[in-house]
Formats: structure tokens, sequence, C-alpha cells
């Protein structure tokens, strides 16, 4: 071949090469994930602004925020529920938690703190681009943004009741900019992330539907929610007027249907975190599998059992005691029979699920609100204001419906009382018994009774925050006193 | 690829490379290859001598002298400054460490050049296919291939075709047992320890049981490898055929593993000045992994279970609790379960095809101008299921479980297929100028280059209530979609197509010689990636380097030194290998809801953080260096130091805790330094006629040091070292500026406290010691060695030849996870069981049973410092028997036939290899350096044989 023939071809060649190689060869459009930038075009839709807020009712299916550390902080470190398992399983951290010698280092904590803050997130960012979706219908928008922010209280509620004050992050940081960074950083006072979670609801209470039934966020939730958050917070009459917004709903007849499928989402049901089981459902992270009986006859690791004290509170007649407690040689509602060999003694009734009994994934719902805990806080708030004879009848519907008949207390004080025990009772490991135990001052003698744990009054009032966030804040936040 | 523009010298050491694949080290030849050694610079070669960079060459021949799967492994201590940490879990990717530790994120491998294609992974190289391995060290070498060179290279290239038609068999099969067992402790020291834990005697020392878990997982390992190799040349064509088989039954019961490889290398002299090579392979690969988890259970499972209780069934950690033995039902002392049973359900499969292969054209346009242009692709095609027989499993966990019992929602059976595949290729163009005039020597390289990474495509299903058996998984006419099978962390359908990553590339080397003594040369790379930003795609990396042969000066000639050569260059190399970086919006599973008793509904939200100014990640290095030569070149030798700084290290992090967001995000965060020397020496002669012999060793060492981070990024912490039990080991924030990358970070252990418990030293001084003040933490050292050693001793007699390498490291820790791992009645070292603190032996070697998770602590950080022989090979040649065959060996050998530890568990090295987490290997803030779930490593018995015809 002539020589010139090949240089040529040569040069040819590399010249194509080069000018193809232009600069669009090296920009790439991603096809793992969608882009941020896409959401507009994507998702500016009914379905894309429901799909913002979906995914904040997913947090609470995470194991981190509503499974093995949440049933630590709330069950097993309360007078209601012991660490379980076998003696040697500690569950990594429960013994600690049931013992009540937890640190900052406690590894629970630490998940209930970030998780919670995932879920402000997902409230944040669901807040940041409902307004740009400019093409969804404004009334669905309305509403989806007020259920954001019920959410959205509804977890700083859970950390200002864990904690205290924490950082406010009302909005999604940017990066770079220092009043952001600040933001995360530095905790606020307790009075004003209850002021921040009141305002929440307040706005959601403005747009949310009426309607009974849990399983979205209503109007009525929200009242719920803030008659709570005003109760622990002992502003009685705020608390009274807002249970009277809370209507149309009423008990289930029979106590323990509330914890079976048919009874999920009912006309008791006021918030529920809903999970569904099997190949197409999604559930709470192994809720039941955490608290279901350990050893022959069982079906799960036998966590968060209930203590002989929390049993022996019940009276013989009272309905709820079978339906929220399992013990040995016991035949369940669906037949299944628990045999007398099981590792513990007593397990959590309203985490079993019969559909699914020993899976991971189970269609075991959470009712974080109910209407007889809306009869509960109206009495304790009237009772609180000296309109005792008022309270009683309200205390009365809800032992009523337990079959133990109506109290015999009629003084301020037996009252009080017999409403504390009858919310032990009634919302056992329904994640508020430690809550209440300090909040009522009640915490140092309940935690002495149950086998001498040391509760240290101006220490266990409060959880410490865990040490990462300590670490990470540089000094811009303090741990909680003693720890 | 072949360089066919080497001059005559040169020729001579190619045809020293192939005579000598088979055959042992003569005196002369060996004398041959240190004047003319040739050694690959990437787009072309150069002679050692001439070269002014650091490049470790190794020969054919001690790449395939320890008979291992991955070439990287067998040359482990044969070259100074490059560090590997292998694993013998068959199928493993060793990790090689060149100048240390300078990058902690994903993409921490070397870039392996095979015949010019930019690959990650050379397990599918069939190691006798293997022509010149070439490890470029120091950044004035490394700058020519730019933006991804910042873990060093190696450059392989694959034989050809040379002489005569020649064939050659190898032969080889071998036996592997572990290197390093444990022993634990028997059923009564067992149930004495447990019981003295709990303060009770709820365990019957005296049972009928007493089980050797790890025994029974295990067996003796077997496996052989076939290699037929054809080649020759004639005027117009070199040819080169090789076909092989690697299959070994790994000693975790059930594992397997085969390799076969089919390479055909052919080169065509299509008219004067017009050469076209071609490179093609292919390979198959089978493999039945198992979960390395089996080992950690085997080493916590009590021997009081039985393997099989009495009546059949899997024995289960169940104990009668009145009369403390084993028994069907009553209360259960661990949550370990039974090893086989775990075993015997573990049912993966794995297949791989890979095709290699490329084009290269030459052509001589001028005298001195040659036009190269070189294509390459690769593509991978892997498939992999897994079977779980979910309700027999289920069954058998619990002897007192009966059929009906089991959930009518549960699935019956799970079965999980995989299918994955890729594409990639290479285009380069360069042109080579090569002139001499009169003292001076230059050659001048110019060209471009464009590479296609395509995105992994993955399609992954799940289903439920297959048959049992194989044969009836994929059956015609059959609608599937009701087998479909989903739950909280499985998904039914997955369909991913990975981030395409491109990248053009500018380079540029020209190389000067003056005089024969005087070197100069300097490279220049400018790369455009399309994993960044707009405004940080582009990068651009120089480098310079110098020399003087001393030697050939006129006052040093023929004087005491036969070589004298002084080196040193500094380069700016990168390295780009993180995921494509830009926000993505989060969604999937768990981001979906079931409203009541609505079918469940999709989530989306923003869940990372982004860096939109993420650019490349930048390694700046100096170095220099020595050759020399004396006493007629018996004694060699080179001497290197070098300081590497990487700037803006990448690394994967999350924002603040409060932030919310719980996907990290890629960010510039810091800078790394490593600092080092390598000196190796080589001592070879003959005595006699009969007798050569060689001596080599080489040390590295190298500090590697975490120099800044960057305090002003928002960013939480990289918590690592995880032991599964809530425990970790590793850290890195700000505090860890100063120490090694991969540091451990720990409560520090000081004796015993008034019951036998371990205590802790108060660092801060502020009275509260152990789990309850993390401020009592503090770094140690880190898992990667500070320093290396490798012997390699050859001799040859007459028709004998014996070869002995060791490899040894020190200066690092390894921690002993799988004994820190405790939940509570697990078992024990035999070691710990019979020396543990009591009131009457209150100076015992280690605490009283712990009635809490151990925190991770001193106790369980050993030093890992070892030496081990890694390798002693006896073999004996037959020459020229009859006509038709030239030589017959065979050989015996043995690998890793010693080894002197301090580490108490089964062996020090770590990389952190895992199965089922690619990524997690090397990955020093995941478990490299932590044993658990490590497969231990193995002591092979090899007999073979080579035939030459």
């Amino acid at each position: 071949m002539n020589k010139k023939y090949i240089i040529a071809a040569a040069f040819l060649i590399l010249g194509a090469v080069n000018q193809s190689c232009s600069n669009d060869f090296i920009d790439v459009s991603p096809t793992e994930a969608i882009p941020e930038g896409a959401l507009g075009e994507i998702y500016n839709n009914d379905a894309g602004a429901n799909s913002l807020v979906t995914a904040i009712y997913a947090k609470f299916l995470d194991w981190n925020m509503s499974t093995f550390a949440w049933i630590g902080v709330t069950s097993i470190v309360s007078d209601d529920a012991d660490k379980g398992s076998s003696a040697s399983d500690s569950g990594s951290d429960k013994d600690i938690l049931d013992a009540l010698t937890f640190t900052p280092s406690t590894p629970s904590f630490k998940e209930l703190f970030a998780s919670n803050y995932q879920g402000i997130n997902r409230c944040n960012q669901a807040l940041k681009y409902l307004p740009q979706l400019d093409k969804a219908d404004p009334q669905l928008r309305e509403r989806l943004t007020g259920e954001a922010k019920f959410l959205r209280a509804f977890m700083y509620f859970t950390l200002v009741r864990s904690f205290g004050g924490v950082p406010l992050v009302d909005h999604v940081p940017v990066t770079g900019v220092e009043a952001d960074k600040l933001m995360t950083l530095t905790r606020k006072s307790k009075e004003e992330i209850y002021a921040f979670i009141e305002k929440d609801l307040k706005d959601a209470a403005a747009v949310l539907p009426s309607g009974t039934g849990g399983q979205r966020a209503t109007k009525g939730a929200a009242h719920a929610l803030l008659a709570k958050v005003y109760l622990y917070q002992k502003k009685w009459q705020l608390a009274v007027d807002e249970t009277n917004q809370v209507t149309g709903y009423s008990l289930t007849p029979v106590f323990q249907d509330i914890y079976k499928v048919s009874g999920e989402n009912n006309a008791e049901s006021i918030f529920e975190i809903n999970g569904s089981g099997g190949t197409a459902g999604r559930a709470i992270q192994q809720y039941s599998q955490v608290q279901g009986a350990r050893g022959t006859t069982g079906w799960g690791w036998g966590f968060a059992t209930p203590t002989q004290g929390l049993y022996d509170a019940y009276s013989a007649t009272d309905s709820r005691r079978d339906a929220t407690i399992i013990h040995r040689d016991m035949t369940l509602y669906d037949g299944y029979y628990v045999g007398p060999n099981t590792e513990n003694k007593f397990y959590n009734y309203k985490a079993y699920s019969s559909n699914y009994r020993d899976q991971a994934s189970t269609d075991v719902n959470i009712r974080y609100l109910r209407y007889a805990e809306v009869l509960l806080i109206r009495a304790e708030a009237m009772n609180e204001l000296g309109q005792t004879s008022a309270a009683v009848p309200f205390l009365n519907q809800v032992r009523n419906r337990a079959n133990i008949g109506n109290t015999p207390a009629s003084s301020q004080a037996d009252v009080r009382s017999d409403i504390w025990k009858q919310r032990r009772l009634e919302l056992a490991f329904e994640h508020d018994r430690w809550f209440d135990l300090v909040r009522t001052g009640q915490a140092q003698a309940a935690m002495a009774a149950d086998g001498g744990k040391v509760f240290k009054v101006g220490k266990h009032e409060l959880f410490p925050l865990p040490q990462d966030f300590i670490m990470e804040s540089g000094g811009l936040s303090a741990q909680n006193p003693g720890y | 690829m072949k360089q066919s523009n080497l001059k005559y010298p040169c020729l001579i050491a190619v045809l020293y490379f192939g005579m000598n694949v088979n055959a042992q080290v003569t005196q002369d030849s060996a004398k041959v290859q240190k004047i003319d050694e040739v050694v690959m610079i990437g787009y072309g070669s150069r002679k050692k001598v001439d070269n002014t960079t650091s490049i470790s060459s190794i020969s054919a021949d001690e790449v395939t002298k320890t008979k291992v799967l991955n070439a990287s492994q067998a040359i482990q201590g044969k070259a100074a400054g490059v560090q590997v940490i292998a694993s013998d879990a068959p199928g493993s990717t060793p990790t090689v460490m060149i100048r240390g530790l300078g990058t902690v994120l994903g993409g921490r491998t070397p870039l392996y050049v095979v015949d010019g294609m930019f690959t990650d992974n050379i397990n599918n190289i069939n190691s006798n296919d293997i022509l010149t391995y070439d490890i470029l060290k120091d950044a004035a070498a490394l700058a020519i291939y730019g933006n991804r060179a910042a873990n060093g290279v190696i450059i392989i290239t694959t034989k050809s075709g040379r002489g005569k038609l020649s064939v050659s068999y190898d032969g080889l099969v071998g036996f592997r047992t572990p290197l390093k067992t444990i022993k634990m402790a028997n059923g009564s020291e067992f149930a004495n320890y447990n019981n003295a834990g709990k303060a009770s005697n709820y365990l019957n020392p005296n049972q009928p049981y007493d089980t050797d878990w790890f025994k029974e997982i295990t067996r003796t390992g077997i496996y052989n490898q076939h290699n037929l190799s054809i080649s020759g040349s004639s005027e117009v064509a070199k040819y080169f055929l090789s076909l092989s088989n690697y299959d070994e039954q790994s000693i975790l019961k059930g594992t397997n593993y085969n390799r076969t490889t089919v390479r055909t290398n052919n080169e065509f002299r299509i008219t004067k000045g017009i050469r076209l090579a071609q490179t093609l392979s292919a390979t198959f690969t089978n493999d039945t992994p198992k979960s390395y988890g089996a080992f950690t259970n085997a080493y916590k499972q009590s021997p009081l279970v039985p393997v099989y209780y009495p009546n059949g069934k899997y024995g289960q950690p169940i104990y009668n609790k009145t009369t403390g033995n084993i028994d069907y039902e009553g209360g259960r002392f661990n949550n370990v379960g039974n090893p086989v049973m775990q075993l015997a359900y573990d049912n993966q499969r794995g297949r791989n095809f890979l095709l290699q292969g490329g084009l290269k054209l030459d052509i001589d346009i001028y005298k001195d101008l040659k036009f190269t242009s070189q294509f390459s692709g690769e593509y991978g095609n892997y498939k992999y299921y897994n079977f779980v027989n979910s309700k027999s499993f289920w069954l058998d966990s619990d002897p007192m479980r009966t059929e009906n019992q089991y959930s009518a929602t549960s699935p019956l059976t799970r079965l999980t297929n995989k299918s994955q595949n890729y594409f990639n290729w290479l285009l380069n163009n360069y042109l080579t100028y090569t002139k001499k005039i009169e003292n001076h020597d230059i050659e001048v390289v110019v060209g471009t280059e464009a590479s296609v990474k395509n995105g992994l495509e993955t399609l992954i299903i799940n289903r439920k209530d297959v048959p049992v058996s194989k044969d009836y998984w994929n059956l015609s006419g059959v609608d599937y979609y009701g087998n479909l099978y989903s739950d909280s962390d499985t998904k039914a359908l997955e369909s991913i197509k990975g981030n395409r990553n491109t990248t053009i590339s500018y380079f540029g080397r020209f190389q000067y010689k003056f005089m024969n003594r005087y070197l100069l040369s300097g490279t220049i790379r400018r790369d455009g990636s399309s994993q960044f930003a707009a405004g940080n795609k582009w990068g651009t990396f120089p480098s310079f380097g110098a020399g003087w042969v001393i030697s050939e000066e006129s006052f040093m000639k023929d004087g005491f030194f036969d070589l004298l050569k002084l080196r040193g260059g500094w380069g700016k190399i990168g390295n780009q290998n993180v995921p494509l970086n830009y926000l993505p919006l989060s969604m999937g599973a768990t981001y979906n809801y079931a409203f009541g008793s609505s079918p469940v509904s999709n989530g989306v939200t923003v869940n990372k953080g982004y860096d939109p100014g993420l650019g490349w990640e930048v390694t700046e290095e100096s170095s220099l260096g020595l050759d020399f030569g004396i006493l007629d070149k018996r004694l060699t030798g080179t001497f290197d130091i070098y300081n590497r700084k990487t700037k803006n290290l990448i690394l994967g992090v999350v924002p603040y805790m409060a932030t919310g967001i719980s996907d990290l995000n890629y960010s510039h965060m810091g800078s790394v330094v490593n600092k080092g020397a390598e000196v190796s020496l080589n001592w070879a002669d003959k005595v006699g006629e009969d007798f050569t012999y060689s001596i080599g060793a080489n040390y590295s060492y190298n500090k590697n040091k975490l120099a800044s981070i960057d305090l002003s990024k928002p960013v939480s912490q990289i918590v690592g070292g995880n032991l599964g039990n809530g425990q970790d080991t590793k850290l890195f924030n700000a505090n860890a500026v100063g120490y090694a990358l991969g540091s451990f970070y720990l409560w520090e252990a000081d004796g015993y406290d008034a019951n036998g418990n371990l205590k802790f030293k108060d660092l801060n001084g502020n009275g509260v010691t152990g789990s309850a003040d993390p401020g009592d933490r503090r770094f140690f050292d880190s898992y990667i060695p500070k320093s290396t050693l490798g012997v390699n001793i050859s001799m040859s007699y007459k028709d004998w030849d014996f070869a002995l390498s060791g490899y040894g490291a020190f200066g690092f820790k390894v921690y002993n996870g799988k004994k820190a791992q405790r939940n509570g009645g697990e078992n024990v070292e035999a070691s710990v069981a019979n020396d543990f603190w009591t009131p009457t032996n209150t100076n015992a070697a280690n605490p009283v049973n712990p009635a809490n998770i151990p925190i991770a602590s001193t106790f369980y950080l050993e030093s890992g410092d070892y030496f081990r022989i890694n390798n002693i090979s006896v073999g004996y040649t037959f020459k020229n028997l009859t006509d038709y065959v030239k030589s017959i060996k065979l050989y015996v050998s043995a690998i890793n036939p010693f080894v002197f530890q301090k580490y108490s568990g089964y062996s020090s090295e770590l990389s952190g290899y895992n199965p089922t987490d690619p990524t997690a290997e090397g990955d020093p803030y995941k478990r490299a350096g932590v044993e658990l779930d490590a497969y231990p490593t193995l002591r092979s018995f090899v007999f073979g044989v080579n035939l030459n015809f």
C-alpha cells in the first residue's frame, strides 16, 4: 500500500475520533435515580403531591423509628415491661434500659433521636416542594400540608417528651448557610419546642378534614394530639377545650376487638400507624416478632415482657388484662395455644398478629391516639381544674367498657389517682407509660416498686441526648443534667 | 499489547521471557535479563536502565510460582512498596495497596491495564497467560494514566507467539487445610464457664455431646488446575492459544469454584510497516458460595449441642430447665443456630461469563513516526440464584415444631434470581516519534483516549412457593406473577440500570536521553470525566522525572559499581472513582405506605445531601530512587523514598443528625499523607557450572496519616468496624487527624474490678469509666501494616530447582471480632474457659463471663504482626527426552506451610472481603482488620507437572 494513503488514513482516524469526542460525550444523565431537578416535570400532579406525604408516614414503619429502640425506651424502661428474652440475651442495650443504668452512648437513644429527625426531614421536604407543584389540586395540597404539619408536630412531641429541648429544624437546611448549620446543632428550650408544636397543630387542624378512622391525619387527630400536648404542659383549660373538638368517635364495645385486624381504623381510632403484612404489604418492621413469645410454642424474640406488677394491677374482672397480656398455658383469640414452657411468663398481646404470627412483617398497627385516651385526658384536665364531679363520667365510660364498673373515688386526689391508674391499664404498651410516670411525678416510687430500680430525680426525667450529637455540636449543645 | 518497536537487545529480553516460562533460572540468561530488561510504562515501553520512574517488574515465572487463582495474590512479597492482603476464600479478590492507602472511598483498587484495557479485577485472567506484570509506583510513572492512577497502576500483558510451534501443558493438584485452628472449650469447660457467669448451675457439665463445630463444617479442600497452550510464529503471523481450567472445592463444606478460560492472541503483519494485533479471552466461572457467617457460628455455638438429636433432627441450643441437659424443649441459652444446618440450607450458585478483547493497529508512517490505534472492550454477564427452603428451615429450627403450626401466610420456599451484565470499551490513538541524533535520544508520544463504562444492568426477581427441585423453577407456560415475593427488605422485582461513566483524555509524554547517562522525562494528561457536575469535570495531571546513570560517567565506568543510577520525580495524579454526583429523589419500598386496607401507595422524598463542587481527588507525590549493581552485577538493589499527599480526600459523609438526612453523599473532606521508603536487594551467583542461586529481599515502610479534615463542612462522623452487636471499633471524625486511616478507636482495658469484669482507664479524668463515658476512648494503631518484608530464595542444581518465598507484615493491629461479639451463652476458646477470673484466681488472663456485651476495647485488640512462608517448591526437570518432548518438569510445592504470628485468631490477614457486599473489601471503615465472618488462611500442598513439546 502507498505510504501516503496510510498517513492520510491515520490522521483521518485521529481527526474523526477527536471530532466525535465533543464535550457532550462526558455529559451523562443519571439512570439509577430521578434527579431532583425532574421533580417539577414528573411529580407535578396529584399523585406526586400525595407521594411526598406518603413518604412521611412510611418513616414510622422503619426499624429505628418504631421497633427495638422505641420499644426499649417506652416500654422496657418503664414498670410495665421487663427486658424479656433469655437471661443471657441483652438485646444489645435492653438490659441497661431496664435497669435504668443507661448513658449517652446507649444506642437506643441515638436511634430515637436520628429516626425522628429523619421523619421531620421528610415533613420539611414535603412542605418545601408542595407549593411548587402547581398542577396538583390546590385543596389536595392544602390538606397534605396539614398532614405534614401534624406528623411533624407528632415527631417533635416525641422528641421533647424524651429529651427536653432539641434543635428546631423547621425547614430543609441549605449547605453553606451558617444560620442553618447553627439551627441543626443548637438545642432550643423545651418551651420553644412546645410552642412550635402547638402552632403546627393549630395550622393542621384548620385544614384537615373531619372523619373517624386513624389511617390518615384528620381534624380530630390534630385536636386530640393538641389536647395531649396541653396536658403535658399542665395547660388544663386548653386541654379540655381541645378534647371538646374531638367529636364523632365512639368506644369499641369489646376491648380485645381493638387489637384485631377487624378493629383497625375503627370508630374509636383517631390516629394509627398501619402495618400490612405479607408479600404485598408494608409492615412496621419486626414489631410483632421482637415482642413475640419465645421458646417452645413461641414465635418471636420475647422482649418487652409485661411485669408481674402490671398483671397484678388489673383486677380479675378487667377485660383489658387478658387482651393486653399473654400468659403461659393460654389459648389466644384465634385458637392458637401458648404452652407452659415458654421462656418468659408474660408477653405483649397487643403486638400479636394472627395472620402473620412469626413473620418479620405482620399486619399489626400501632394505635397512637384513641378515643379512650381523649376521654381520660378530658377527665384528668377537668379534675385538675376542680371540676371533679363533671370529670368522673368520662372516667367511668372507660372503666365500664373494661367491665370494672364506676369509679369508687370521689375526691380530687382519689380521682386523680384512679385516672392515672386507668391510663396505665388502658394504654399499656401503647408507648406512653414512661412519659406518664415522669410528667405525673410517680416515676421514682413506681420504679422502686418495680424491682428496686433507682430513678434519680433531677436526672432521669429526661433521656440523655446521644453522645454523637453532643460531639458533633462542638459545644453548641449541652447534655442533659446528670449524664 | 506487544511493542514490536523493540530494538535488538530488547528482543533478546522478550525471547528470554518466552523460553523461561517453565524453566529454571540460569546464570547467563539472568545476566542478559538484568542488562536489557524492559518495563511497560503505559502506551509504550522502555529499557529499565533508561527509565526515570519507579516501576517493579515481576516476571512471568514469579507470577505463576505460587499456585493460586489470582495473580495479584501470587506476587505478595515480590515487589517493594506493594502490600497485598489476600483472602483464601474461593473467588475472592486480594486487596492491593501501592505505597500506602491514599483514599477512603470506593475505588481503592489499583488500575489494572490488561493489554491496554482498563479493568478493576483480574480474577478472570489465567496466571499462565501473563507475560509481564509491571507495577507503576510513583507519580512520575502514573501521571500518564491521569484520572485513574491515584491508587497505582498494574500493567499486564498477555503472551503472544514466538519462535517455532511449541505446545506446553501444565497440570497440578493440591490439597488445602486451614493454616491455623483454634482450640475451643469442650463440653464441661463450656458449662462451667457459663454457670460461673450466671452464678447458677443451669447447665449440666456432664453431657453426652461434645461437638467440634469447626470440624463439622469444614473438609480437606482440594483444587486442581490444567493449562494447555500452543504458540508459535512465522514470517507474517504470531499465534497463541491457551485453554485452562481451575477447579477448587474449598474447605468450607459446599463451597466449590470453577473457572475455565480460553485465550487467543494473534498478531498479523499485514504488510511491511503495518501490524494488527488481536487479543481475545473468554472466561466462564461457576461457583457455589456460602455465607461466611458459618465460621463465626461454628466458633460461637456451644459444644454441648449435638449436630443431630437422637431422633435425627438438627441439634439446637435448648436446655431442660430442671436437669440442665440438652433437650428437645425448654429454654434457649444462646441465639446461635446450628452451623451444619445453616450450611445445608445455604443454597446459592453464581455463573459468570467475561469476554475481553482488543484490536491494536500499529502503522510505521515514517522511519521514526509510528501511529497506534487501539480498541478494547469488555463484556460481562453474571447470573446468580439463592434458594431458601423456608418452611423446612423453620421446622428444623426447633424440634418441637409441627407442620400445622407453620403460618399459612408464610412462604414455603423463596427463590432469588439475579442477572447482571455490562459492556465497557476503550479507544485510544497515539503517535510515537523516536529519534536519535548523535548523543541525543528523544521519544515523544502524543495521543487521545475515550473510554465508556456503561452502567451495570441488573434484573432481580424474588419468588416464593417454587418447587424444591431446581429443575422445576422455570417452567414453560406458567405465569409467575402470583409467586412474586416481597417484604420489608426484599423487593419482588427490581430492574436497575447503573449510571454511565465516560471519560475523554488527551495525553503527551516526552523522554530524552543524553549521552546514554542523563535522562529527562515529562508527561501531561488532561482528563474530562462525566462523574462530576459542570465546571468540575476537567483536570490536568502533569509529571516530570529525571535520572542520572552515574555508572556511565567516565570517572565511574568500569569501577566498583556496574550500575549506579540516581532518579527522581514529581507528579500529580487523580481519582475519579465516586458515584455520579447529583441530587436524586429517594423512592422505593422503604418510602411506601399502605393506608388502612388500601394497597400500598408510593412515597418520594429527598434524603440526600449534595455537594455540587465535588471534583477530582488529587494526589501529589515526590520521590527519589537509587539503583545499583556491584560485583559483576551479582548484587543488585534499589532504594526509594517518597512522599505522597492526597489533597481534597473524598469521603462518603452524612450531614448532621438533626438534618434527618440518612443517605450519604460525597464531599471533599481533608488530606492524607503517605511517606515511606522501599529497599530491595538481590544476590545472584553460581558455584561451579551446575549450581546457581539467588537470594532477594525487599522491605518497605509506609507511614499513613490523616493530615487534615475540613471542619467547615457540615458532616457527621463515620463509625466503622461494626461487630453486628451494637459495638463499633473504628471512627473517622475531626479527632482522627494525625492518626492512620482505619485506626481502631477503643476503650483502654485496665485490669479487673472487684467482680472480675474488665475495668477501663479513665483517660479524661472525670471519674466515669467504661461504656458510661465515651470520652475515654482513644485512637490506637490501624490495621494497615506499617512495614512489610518479602524474602525470595531460589536455587538450582543441574536439573533440580528449589524456591522459597516468605512475606511478613508488621506494625499493625487486628481486632478479634468473633471473640468480642458475645450476646450470651456462646462458646469460648479453651484458653479462656480454663483461665478466667474467679475469686480465687484474680490474675487470670480473661475476665469473668461477662453479663453484658463486651464493649469495644483493647482487650480484643491484638498485634497482627506476622511472617509467613508463602511458598516452598522443589522441582526436577527431565530435558530432551525424545524428539517430541522438550522437557518434563515435576514439582512439589507447599503454599503457606508455616506462619509465625502473634495473633490468637485464625489469621491476621483480614481484607474485609465479604461475598454479599463487594464494596466492603479494603474499605478501611468496614471490617478490614476485624476478624468476623472471615475466611481462614489455608495451607496447601501441590503436586504438579509441566510438559513442553
